[in-house]
């Protein structure tokens, strides 16, 4: 595939989304408490090491998207829910952490489980 | 991947510099690198999650790189990869452009 000049253009203007229209029944709901995944996969992944273990609430569903896991190994593209993920700043720093701060994640569905 | 690119909560890296009036480009380079990513990327060699990867992949040589030079980075390991480039075409072109510049 060759692209022109025009095309470039509006492709630099506009950028390109991950986002998919495929149907994915959610796993997760606003106020789910979840614990993050202890994943270390020597290939691509988006699950910063900082939250590995980790427990937070969600905050927010952004929909369906592209598993970078997969999609970076042409593993397919394995559409799945993005979540927003509130952590509390002591959650992830310990008594390093802020009382009064918190720290919000964009996290995929296969980063995370359920937490009691 | 653990790799150096991971860097959140780490120390001893200094404050961010927030540059007053940045400019898109700070070197005319960077603007050819940057242009450089649709007519790669539209061979169809790689994809965009391939694309962060190859620059997770540079290791510690990472930490002391500009952000369009890790682009150029993975534009290199890709294309040698994809077989679009060899590593001898690639390593003349290097010798070329250094002999120019002299």
């Amino acid at each position: 595939m060759a692209i022109n000049a025009s095309q470039a253009m509006a492709a630099t203007l506009t950028g390109a989304t991950a986002r998919m229209e495929t149907p994915v029944a959610p796993r997760f709901k606003a106020g789910d408490r979840v614990r993050m995944r202890n994943l270390n996969p020597p290939s691509h992944t988006r699950l910063p090491r900082y939250i590995k273990g980790k427990v937070g609430v969600i905050e927010r569903d952004h929909g369906v998207f592209v598993y970078p896991d997969t999609h970076a190994a042409h593993q397919g593209e394995k559409p799945q829910h993005v979540y927003v993920v509130r952590f509390a700043s002591t959650e992830l720093w310990g008594p390093q952490g802020s009382a009064n701060d918190e720290l919000l994640v964009d996290v995929w569905d296969d980063y995370m489980d359920a937490a009691p | 991947m653990n790799g150096v690119h991971d860097l959140g909560g780490m120390h001893g890296l200094g404050p961010i510099v927030i540059e007053k009036d940045e400019p898109v480009f700070h070197h005319e380079w960077e603007r050819r690198v940057f242009g450089m990513f649709l007519p790669v990327f539209a061979t169809g060699a790689f994809n965009i999650d391939e694309f962060r990867h190859a620059i997770e992949r540079m290791g510690p040589e990472y930490l002391q790189t500009s952000y369009y030079e890790h682009w150029l980075a993975a534009f290199e390991t890709l294309l040698e990869e994809k077989g679009m480039i060899s590593a001898e075409e690639f390593s003349a072109r290097r010798a070329r452009i250094a002999e120019e510049a002299r």
